[in-house]
């Protein structure tokens, strides 16, 4: 079915053209998500976020963009908030452990295996995952964008409404700062 | 300290290590989930409204909104009672005969 038709059907609150929808789009969506939280619940429950409010809000959706490119911002949007919630719980749970009051211990963050990666990179690919964690917000969009979901500079540029030459920008810091962190990361081991 | 020359070839081949990275696929049963999900969500007009106003936000400043119209209220009546005067006293006396005996007018009532 043609996109253009396909939204209009969601638009009128057909069920079939959501269904649609979410099998087209669910792999994106879920690879964009796990790129960015590093959590395979997390990202399945940012990709049933999205589509949820991508069916509730699909009225506000005007063929200025992509529909992808749409379905990329809430995606990100998601998924970001999602990410800012977990780390003031840890923050929280941080401090509860300095004073005592709760008898927990802080679990350190398992390695994340990427289900895509080459099997001989496995291992590799775990410690770039690390160091992307450390990458600020909008770097780490841009980055995992580009490398996990193939996008070029341009479509980033649609994708988080800025300029092709902010991407590439962000792109030379995304890389310079995972520069630095591995050569940290590899000098002390 | 290692070698800077291997460091500088772990890190290369580390930020090389998402070449030919596949796409990951979603959980077959998403689009079941979602519906659940959004059948969850149709709750009725009463049920979030209460959850709006219990919102700690919306709830504190319904009090103290109610707090500020008492306070006014209350002022406002405070200032304009003002005390009654001596005719609206002999007024009101006189209508229901509470004005004070004298021994004549007891004499007077016995004859």
């Amino acid at each position: 079915m043609d996109e253009q038709i396909l939204i209009e059907k969601l638009k009128q609150g057909d069920e079939a053209a959501f269904k649609q929808v979410v099998e087209t789009w669910q792999n994106m969506v879920y690879n964009t998500a796990l790129g960015i939280l590093q959590n395979a619940e997390d990202a399945e429950d940012v990709a049933q976020e999205v589509f949820v409010q991508a069916y509730q809000s699909v009225k506000t959706f005007k063929a200025e963009s992509k529909f992808s490119t749409w379905l990329y911002r809430i995606t990100i949007s998601k998924a970001l908030d999602h990410l800012r919630r977990k780390k003031r719980k840890k923050r929280f749970a941080y401090v509860q452990s300095l004073f005592g009051t709760e008898n927990q211990t802080i679990i350190e963050q398992p390695d994340f295996h990427h289900p895509g990666v080459v099997l001989d990179n496995k291992e590799r690919a775990a410690i770039l995952f690390k160091a992307i964690d450390h990458l600020p917000e909008n770097q780490k969009v841009a980055f995992s964008l580009h490398k996990l979901e193939g996008l070029s500079y341009q479509e980033i540029s649609e994708v988080m409404k800025t300029t092709l030459s902010s991407v590439e920008s962000l792109m030379h810091r995304a890389k310079n700062n995972l520069k630095k962190w591995l050569e940290k990361y590899y000098g002390r081991g | 300290m290692k070698d800077k020359e291997h460091i500088q070839l772990e890190v290369n081949k580390t930020l090389d290590s998402f070449d030919d990275i596949q796409r990951a696929s979603a959980n077959p049963f998403l689009f079941t989930r979602i519906k659940a999900r959004l059948l969850g969500e149709e709750k009725s007009f009463w049920s979030r409204a209460v959850v709006f106003i219990s919102r700690p936000a919306i709830s504190l400043s319904a009090i103290a909104v109610a707090i500020i119209i008492n306070a006014a209220v209350f002022f406002e009546f405070r200032s304009e009672s003002v005390p009654t005067t001596q005719d609206e006293e002999q007024v009101f006396a006189s209508e229901y005969n509470l004005s004070p005996s004298t021994i004549y007018d007891a004499t007077v009532d016995q004859q």
